[in-house]
């Protein structure tokens, strides 16, 4: 198990290496000058071009490479051309936000959706597995920002339970830290509790039409230590597997959710820097999207084993 | 003790009411610190040298941490700020400025004159006003600490004006060793002499930005008006949160969670008045006027001819209603340099024929076209989908100038991407243009020297590059005039002569109004392009 782990950490070497040259050459090939986005509106053509020349942008591109790619091997992903402060520095100050939030829509959609996708199998065909299949569709189906305009308008506006916006971090008190996650949480939640409900249910349909499950039924285990303890053990490989995909997905999904209810983090980060064509950041962002995408997928397929004894990685 | 379904059931809804009832509770006692203000301004901070950048938001951080040696009052004109005395020579030539007592720097170091002339020379790089003063100047020799001069090789009579305006970049005075930074390069130290500091450990690029009063801030004795008299500051912390998304910022205001929202968009605006407590105003009575951009290096365009068509086609009434919607906040207008200001004259705006039925100003542009010679080549229109008035008024100006039988292809893509481009002076099928929409500030447009777009200096101009002489001559006699009135007289001339030449397009004028809390702020001065947060109290 250990040299499979360290094979996989060492493969990650080359995936960072075609991630970075891939982003590099799309975001230098694709239009947009920061020197005339920094210099703005009113700036006059030199101005301009003496903001290129000091902020390196008039070197040949390879040089321009060569220099990002050895400073990023040696853990320096450069500085924002903008605001000058170190993409290392922002990265730190946007991952708080985006992964608390990250982490309540996880434990909000996995917690709904496995208990829903369990009952949805249980009662197989009944109204209560209609109803979960219809929510798991409409989940699918509204656009996030959609179902987060409406909970801040009834939740935040009309009743006044909880904040329209913001992010408090959690040094400042638990309690502040969670109202600020509800909304984004549940909004953001809404489409993995579809996906995870939706694989949960056939999974565990699948699993409790196994003579073992009968033969338990038929011994008198009760229906909740056999659902969980035998059903949904022996069904969790191809749930943890779509788990392991949400998490990653989130990456991309948080920039929505992070915009509608104004929590600032590495996704917003993002997509202002590439509104502003301010490259370190995308390029700094972008590599360590790649590596926690490559970590998530290890750490999934590390769990397996876990989970069913019967795979074995050498 | 014992416990049925049925209690923990109750016990459950209770805890659920108190916690519901405590929210909106604890939520107003941590967000509301005394004293303090919130505002969503219009983009975010992420450069903060005002003089490196022209970005409107560093201008505003700059009128918050720095001060300026005059400023514009609110009937724009300059007033000493810094400066307590002006000695002004006999000849015009000579200025002899002595800072008033008590200036320090958010350091606790005095403010010196040497400071003030590094600042000034710094400045001068990179503003176009700037430029155009220090052509004249011949020295600027430190007298002692608190006093400099500012020696002209001949009468100038903006000097005041353009260290007194709002537009970006501000004149702002900076210590010495930070001004002597490189203009090109960005300052890395960040202190100022204005009313407020800025609080660098909290400031978060994208997110926040925060600022705490300066209590060794004197202000001076007159009332404020515009830039300019006693900057009073009243507030403890002003924190400014980025918001990207207009909606969340509307919801926010309405909740309480924020004090001002800086550029409502127009259909949010009635929401936003009904709402309890909140107040739509327009602060910048100016505006802004939107211009559209032609290339004059390429056909059809580099033919007057063309132009005046496109000119002709163009619509300001249907861009207005399709960019900015409420008749309220919009109006057409024939001046290049904003109506209702100074300058705001329109004469030769008979020839846009703003009030003639489109059919026949159509069927004008098409005789026009014709006479330049238009062959069909397809027209580049640089098209910034992410910024909504430039995306509307692009999409209309496409289906005005094919309605006179131009064959239009819009290059749709960010607003980034078209800054790169619209730089290019190729021909348009070589990754060149020939339109693109941008628009400034009304107060910005008003000073035919210090907006760059009004100069037409060919290759050297602004992006469309158009190259007049006699254009050139009257923005140049237009500084050297020595009063108001007879600025005006030339600003006429000018103004006609822009149309004539139709050195760009203007697509009519409109106002931005701010949103805040008047049930807890007032005391709002207001300044074109600048949001100030001395004079404002926090009363409830």
């Amino acid at each position: 198990m250990l040299s499979y782990i360290l094979r996989r950490l060492l493969g990650v070497i080359p995936v960072m290496l075609v991630v970075g040259v891939f982003v590099f050459s799309l975001l230098h090939m694709a239009p947009g000058d920061p020197a005339a986005i920094i210099a703005g509106d009113n700036a006059t053509p030199a101005s301009i071009a003496q903001i290129r020349a000091s902020l390196g942008l008039d070197r040949p591109l390879l040089e321009q490479f060569g220099s990002w790619g050895w400073a990023t091997l040696r853990g320096d992903l450069g500085v924002s051309m903008f605001s000058q402060i170190a993409v290392t520095t922002l990265v730190e100050q946007r991952v708080g936000p985006t992964f608390s939030l990250a982490f309540t829509t996880m434990l909000v959609a996995v917690t709904i959706a496995i208990t829903m996708g369990v009952l949805a199998a249980w009662k197989a065909g009944s109204l209560l597995d209609r109803a979960v299949m219809g929510l798991a569709v409409t989940g699918f189906s509204v656009p996030v920002f959609v179902v987060g305009y409406i909970m801040v308008y009834f939740v935040a506006l009309k009743w006044r339970w909880l904040p329209v916006q913001g992010y408090t971090p959690m040094a400042e008190g638990f309690w502040p830290w969670l109202q600020h996650l509800v909304l984004p949480s549940f909004a953001l939640g809404l489409a993995y509790v579809a996906l995870i409900a939706r694989i949960t249910r056939a999974s565990m349909l699948e699993v409790l039409s196994e003579d073992y499950i009968r033969t338990a039924s038929a011994k008198g285990v009760a229906t909740l230590p056999m659902l969980l303890g035998h059903a949904l053990k022996n069904a969790a490989v191809p749930i943890i597997t779509v788990i392991g995909i949400g998490v990653a997905l989130l990456m991309s999904g948080v920039v929505i959710t992070e915009s509608v209810f104004n929590i600032p983090g590495v996704g917003r980060l993002v997509v202002d820097a590439i509104a502003r064509r301010d490259y370190p950041i995308i390029q700094g962002v972008m590599v360590i999207f790649a590596a926690v995408y490559v970590l998530i997928n290890l750490a999934i397929d590390i769990s397996y084993s876990f989970l069913d004894p019967r795979i074995r990685y050498s | 003790m014992t416990s049925s379904r049925r209690s923990v059931l109750t016990a459950g809804v209770a805890a659920a009411a108190l916690v519901g009832a405590g929210v909106p509770h604890l939520t107003r006692a941590q967000a509301r610190p005394p004293r303090q203000a919130r505002m969503v301004p219009h983009g975010d901070l992420n450069i903060l040298d005002p003089i490196w950048t022209t970005q409107n938001m560093a201008a505003y951080h700059g009128a918050m941490m720095y001060d300026t040696l005059y400023g514009i009052d609110a009937n724009f004109v300059p007033q000493p700020q810094m400066v307590g005395r002006t000695d002004i020579s006999a000849d015009r030539k000579t200025y002899t400025m002595e800072l008033r007592p008590g200036l320090k720097w958010h350091d606790g170091t005095p403010v010196t004159a040497r400071d003030c002339v590094a600042s000034l020379r710094r400045w001068q790089v990179k503003d176009g006003a700037g430029q155009h003063l220090f052509e004249r100047v011949a020295d600027t020799p430190v007298v002692d600490d608190k006093t400099f001069r500012i020696v002209l090789k001949e009468p100038y009579s903006l000097l005041l004006d353009a260290l007194a305006k709002t537009t970006t970049p501000l004149c702002v005075m900076m210590k010495a060793e930070i001004a002597a930074t490189d203009p090109n390069t960005q300052i890395t130290k960040h202190i100022g002499s204005g009313p407020f500091k800025f609080v660098e450990a909290e400031y978060r690029p994208g997110s926040r930005v925060v600022y705490e009063r300066n209590p060794d801030y004197v202000p001076r004795s007159e009332p404020a008006s515009g830039i300019s008299g006693g900057k009073r500051v009243l507030l403890d912390r002003v924190i400014w949160d980025i918001m990207p998304d207009a909606q969340t910022a509307a919801s926010a205001l309405m909740a309480g969670e924020v004090d001002f929202f800086e550029l409502p968009p127009t259909d949010i605006l009635p929401a936003l008045g009904a709402a309890p407590g909140v107040k739509i105003e327009a602060f910048n009575k100016l505006g802004n006027l939107g211009q559209v951009r032609l290339n004059h290096l390429h056909p059809p365009f580099n033919n007057v001819a063309a132009r005046k068509a496109a000119q002709l086609a163009i619509s300001q009434e249907d861009i207005q209603r399709a960019a900015v919607g409420d008749p309220k906040f919009y109006r057409t207008c024939g001046s290049n340099f904003a109506c209702g200001s100074a300058m705001g004259v329109e004469d030769g705006s008979e020839a846009l024929m703003i009030n003639v039925p489109m059919a026949q100003r159509q069927a004008r542009a098409r005789e026009l076209l014709k006479e330049a010679g238009y062959d069909g080549k397809p027209i580049v229109l640089l098209h910034a989908t992410n910024i909504h008035v430039m995306n509307q008024t692009i999409l209309v100006v496409a289906q005005n100038l094919r309605q006179i039988g131009m064959n239009v292809q819009l290059a749709s893509t960010d607003w980034g991407a078209v800054v790169t481009r619209r730089s290019n002076q190729n021909p348009p099928d070589q990754g060149g243009w020939n339109v693109f929409y941008t628009y400034s500030g009304g107060n910005s447009a008003a000073n035919p020297i210090s907006l760059f777009a009004h100069a037409a200096i060919g290759r050297k101009a602004w992006f469309g590059w158009p190259e007049n002489p006699a254009i050139e001559l009257m923005r140049t006699e237009w500084a050297a005039a020595p009063t108001l009135e007879a600025r005006r007289a030339v600003a006429s001339r000018l103004n006609r002569a822009m149309i004539e030449y139709v050195h760009d397009i203007k697509t009519g004028q409109w106002v931005a109004p701010v949103a805040y809390r008047s049930d807890r702020l007032r005391g709002f001065v207001q300044i074109p392009e600048a949001i100030p947060w001395w004079n404002v109290e926090r009363y409830a």
